[in-house]
């Protein structure tokens, strides 16, 4: 009987510390989103609008452009992030080990690209993969290739530019969460499970990964999250969509329904509710594959 | 030994490769900020002494040494309230668990989800509402409160030992004691990569910015930089030249904070 | 309270920027705000036109803010469809492809220049004065004119034998014939291309006196011959090789002000560009674009780009920022013939044609009479109705592009993209 007086005031206390946040996010954040769902079910060019129930959802069925974008979104998702995550871990992983030589040299240096601007990375990027650009010299020098690659004139080509820009820039990202979650863990148990002998490779499995499943889990959802509303990159590198819309993402698509063309605010908002079905989705799946491996 | 030492050298290749892709666009661009922008365009990956052409072509452009305060002043600020106001939320939605906190969780977690370009007339809106159009605190406030940092904490916070909860409450501390004295040092590795990310989130913020500040004088340097690449005849050596300015103090603060890592290392509790 | 707020506002702004823009130092009085793109250019013409007002009215002051273009046009289309006007400033500048979207998204936030008859607007170019026009009303001063041209080498072109003359009046189809050869006999290709982006299939249609739609609005695309034999040329023009693909604006100019490539089918605006290598001084010169052949009425004249100043109805210095404009870009001959020699901005106002400037020859292409050139072409320019849907049918037509690239089928590009814009348009 006396723990109910007690858990209601740490309770309390509990919601002391999150409000000032919750505050906020209401105001500045669900206030909007109401909002724009509300916009959702509009229909009308400009400020035209009128109501129009679930019209937009049924345009979204008819739209070849909004399911070019979708299936371009999923593809960079289902291909990159996992490349992304895997790379940063190993990278984390790698310099997380004091012997190494020149650990903060090379942490510093695979950080940097997250580091440099917007501008800065898409101007290069643009001109690296240019016809006569950097890369398309270094690889016939190496002779595997015979001749340029058109990267950002070819769908399939900027594609893969978009991927390459994306995993340059975030890994370096990623690997920060993970070399931090390293760091707090005790380096006394990979002494003691030296000392027993279990193998390198066995310690990754059985100690690391396991310690560092929160955030895994955080960086893959928050990596899921980034990519499904792709927009940076693909505006500032290939021009207006990529040839042939190649590299138009959900999120680039509801930028031009709002702002290059004769704006549809409320399919805009349709779009965007895509976007954040998709988001639920995955990371419902993602926690609980994450919750699964924890009662197996 | 032999497949130990050939194990080390195939890791430092690696890493090298890794280093050497991530590090030569910015030295490219260093290299540019030295060129004049004909030799750019050739490709030219050597020095060359077009630097102080480029960077007083800058200054007659813009403002520079505004342009930095009021990034800075945005970054610093929104980086400070993040730390606080995020991180508190996270530790108190991890460390107070109960059936409505996790509701309103999954419903933070959900709202990540909104592109900004959904939500952002609907916040102009709100802005304009409160008279806060063209100022910076129109760009800070809607990033405080940052369910992307709750969750990183709450996760973090996830590997705080609860003993030294239980021992603290024993010891006869309150919660905000708790908070400040035991939690805030034993995850300093945490704060220091938040306040790295957070930073850099702010400094480069582009979007939110374009559309809530309106005169020069309110404008940052992320915003100068884009309008600068745009113009008729874009003067790439003086962009260089701008954008690795504006690459500098995200990079000092990185160096800055990396140590933390370390010392959180030696410091955190066993 | 909302008056004082803004107008303290404007005017601390107004004095923190006195140092920053150079103005002259008015203190009290009106402070005008104007957004454009591009300091270099747009910027630097209204911080003359301002400079000029100031002299007869030393109590108003010009504020010019510059962003870039896509920006700017984003952060307007923003804040105007938040119906906030905090902020807003007093003109605008708006390129001409986009004037009916912003005149018909948000009617009553532009304000109709045609009602305060400070403005003659027969002294403009008609075709500027059309495409800002909805119903009887009339929103915009007309600015600079993308009449369009063939910036060429002249060099390359004569060491692969051919002369100004030679060029003066020729279908794309010879234009491509010529390439070829350019190609061959110097080894740089005659153009570059970014195919994300119709500038040229736009300058084709407007040059037969098409558009994307018939003068009512709808879409003119699928059944019409005309749009057909367009776009047929452009895809003989893709097929042809003799151009270089690029990506994005700056590549794009870079790629013939660094005479990698030997000409360039782009409007009046971009001899600033052009003019701004130095050494190349005397190796440019300035053709007439292609005619498109099989069109009736197709002539060597197009327009590409070009904008214009708006006024925002919910400007507390209307009546400045209207004054403003009607004395000195709809009067001042004088302050054309500056921006002309000074950015290289050739504006609507016609009376502008016969000063000094225009009729002066420039060493730089070679000692012909750039402007009377360009003026004459201007006079020819076929009028079309930009619609509100130009970005969509734009967007419709690069999905189709590399298909075009590799030869593909035009009646079926035709079909796609009339499809694609229908959909867009609902």
């Amino acid at each position: 009987m006396a723990q109910a007086p007690n858990k209601r005031k740490t309770d309390l206390t509990g919601w002391w510390f999150t409000s000032p946040a919750l505050i906020l996010l209401s105001l500045f954040l669900f206030y909007p989103i109401v909002s724009s769902l509300w916009m959702s079910l509009q229909i009308g060019k400009g400020m035209n609008l009128s109501f129009g129930g679930f019209a937009n959802i049924y345009r979204l069925t008819q739209d070849p452009v909004f399911i070019h974008a979708l299936l371009n979104t999923l593809t960079f998702l289902v291909v990159q992030v996992p490349i992304m995550i895997t790379l940063a871990l190993l990278l984390a992983v790698t310099l997380n080990d004091s012997k190494l030589w020149g650990r903060s040299f090379f942490r510093t240096a695979i950080f940097l690209p997250c580091v440099t601007s917007l501008v800065a990375y898409s101007v290069l990027f643009k001109s690296m993969f240019a016809a006569d650009g950097v890369i398309n010299s270094f690889l016939q020098t190496l002779h595997v290739i015979s001749s340029p690659i058109p990267w950002l004139a070819d769908p399939f080509w900027a594609k893969i530019v978009i991927i390459l820009a994306i995993t340059w820039r975030w890994t370096g990202y990623n690997m920060i969460f993970f070399l931090a979650a390293l760091q707090n863990i005790d380096p006394s148990i990979y002494e003691a499970a030296r000392i027993d002998g279990i193998p390198a490779w066995a310690r990754f499995w059985k100690i690391t990964l396991p310690a560092l499943k929160p955030v895994i889990l955080f960086t893959t959802v928050t990596s899921t999250i980034g990519t499904l509303q792709l927009f940076d990159e693909v505006n500032n590198i290939p021009t207006l969509g990529g040839p042939a819309d190649s590299t138009l993402t959900l999120s680039l698509y509801i930028y031009y329904l709002s702002f290059r063309f004769m704006p549809s605010f409320g399919y805009a908002a349709t779009v965007s509710y895509v976007i954040v079905a998709l988001v639920v989705v995955l990371s419902f799946l993602q926690f609980l594959i994450a919750r699964e491996k924890q009662t197996s | 030994m032999k497949p130990h030492y050939l194990q080390r050298g195939l890791i430092y290749v690696v890493l090298l490769l890794a280093a050497y892709i991530s590090v030569f666009p910015f030295f490219w661009m260093i290299v540019g900020s030295t060129n004049t922008m004909a030799d750019i365009l050739k490709g030219k990956t050597s020095f060359g002494n077009a630097l102080t052409n480029n960077i007083t072509h800058l200054l007659e452009q813009v403002d520079l040494p505004l342009l930095f305060w009021n990034s800075a002043k945005i970054a610093v600020i929104a980086t400070a309230l993040t730390m606080v106001i995020s991180s508190l939320a996270g530790y108190g939605f991890e460390i107070f668990k109960t059936r409505m906190s996790e509701r309103v969780f999954a419903l933070l977690l959900a709202m990540l989800s909104i592109p900004f370009a959904a939500i952002m007339i609907p916040l102009f809106i709100t802005m304009a509402q409160l008279h806060l159009i063209n100022t910076h605190m129109a760009v800070i406030i809607p990033t405080v409160a940052s369910i992307f940092i709750i969750f990183y904490f709450r996760q973090a916070t996830k590997s705080f030992p609860s003993e030294l909860r239980d021992a603290a409450l024993v010891d006869g501390l309150k919660e905000w004691q708790i908070f400040l004295y035991i939690y805030l040092p034993v995850m300093r590795s945490t704060y220091a990569a938040a306040t790295i990310i957070i930073f850099m989130a702010n400094w480069n913020n582009y979007l939110w910015p374009l559309i809530v500040l309106q005169t020069n004088e309110t404008k940052t340097l992320t915003l100068a930089v884009a309008s600068l690449l745009t113009a008729y005849t874009p003067d790439f050596g003086m962009v260089m030249v701008a954008t690795t300015l504006a690459t500098l103090p995200t990079l000092f603060i990185f160096f800055a904070l990396q140590k933390q890592f370390v010392q959180g290392l030696l410091g955190s509790a066993k | 309270m909302k008056n004082a707020f803004s107008r303290r506002s404007v005017l601390g702004a107004a004095l923190a920027g006195i140092s920053f823009l150079g103005a002259t130092a008015a203190f009290a009085g009106t402070t005008v705000t104007v957004w454009c793109w591009d300091k270099e250019f747009n910027g630097a013409t209204m911080k003359e036109a301002g400079a000029r007002y100031a002299k007869a009215h030393p109590d108003v002051t010009l504020n010019v803010v510059d962003f870039a273009k896509p920006d700017m046009e984003q952060k307007l289309q923003a804040q105007l469809a938040s119906g906030t006007t905090d902020g807003l400033p007093d003109i605008v500048l708006i390129e001409d492809y986009g004037a009916q979207k912003y005149l018909q998204s948000f009617t009553k936030a532009f304000e109709p220049l045609s009602d305060t008859k400070a403005i003659d607007y027969k002294t403009f170019a008609n075709y500027k004065v059309a495409l800002a026009t909805v119903g009887d009303k009339t929103y915009s001063l007309p600015f600079d004119s993308g009449v369009s041209g063939m910036f060429y080498r002249s060099d390359y072109l004569a060491q692969a034998g051919y002369k100004s003359a030679d060029l003066q009046d020729i279908t794309w189809e010879k234009l491509i014939e010529v390439g070829k050869a350019v190609e061959a006999k110097t080894g740089h290709k005659l153009l570059d291309l970014d195919l994300s982006d119709q500038g040229l299939l736009r300058i084709m249609m407007q040059s037969a006196g098409i558009w994307y739609f018939s003068p009512d609005g709808k879409p003119a695309i699928a059944g019409n011959a005309k749009f057909k034999t367009v776009l047929s040329t452009y895809a003989k023009v893709l097929q042809s090789g003799i151009y270089k693909p690029v990506s994005g604006w700056a590549e794009y100019t870079g790629t013939f002000t660094s005479g990698e490539t030997a000409a360039a089918i782009t409007g009046v605006w971009m001899t600033a560009t052009i003019k701004a290598n130095k050494d190349q001084s005397g190796k440019w010169s300035i053709a007439p674009v292609p005619k498109v052949d099989g069109v009736e009425g197709a002539v060597h004249a197009s327009n590409l780009g070009g904008s214009s100043w708006y006024v925002l109805a919910s400007s507390k210095n209307k009546a400045a920022a209207i004054d403003f404009l009607a004395q000195e870009w709809g009067k001042d001959a004088d302050f054309y013939q500056k921006i002309l020699v000074n950015q290289g901005a050739l504006g609507s106002f016609l009376a502008a044609r016969d000063g000094e400037a225009y009729k002066a020859s420039d060493a730089f292409f070679g000692g012909e009479a750039t402007w009377q050139n360009f003026s004459t072409w201007l006079g020819k320019i076929p009028g079309v109705n930009y619609g509100t849907f130009t970005n969509e049918a734009d967007a419709a037509v690069s999905a189709q592009v590399p298909a075009l690239v590799k030869g593909g089928s035009v009646d079926d590009a035709i079909k796609a993209i009339d499809a694609q814009l229908k959909q867009q348009m609902q």
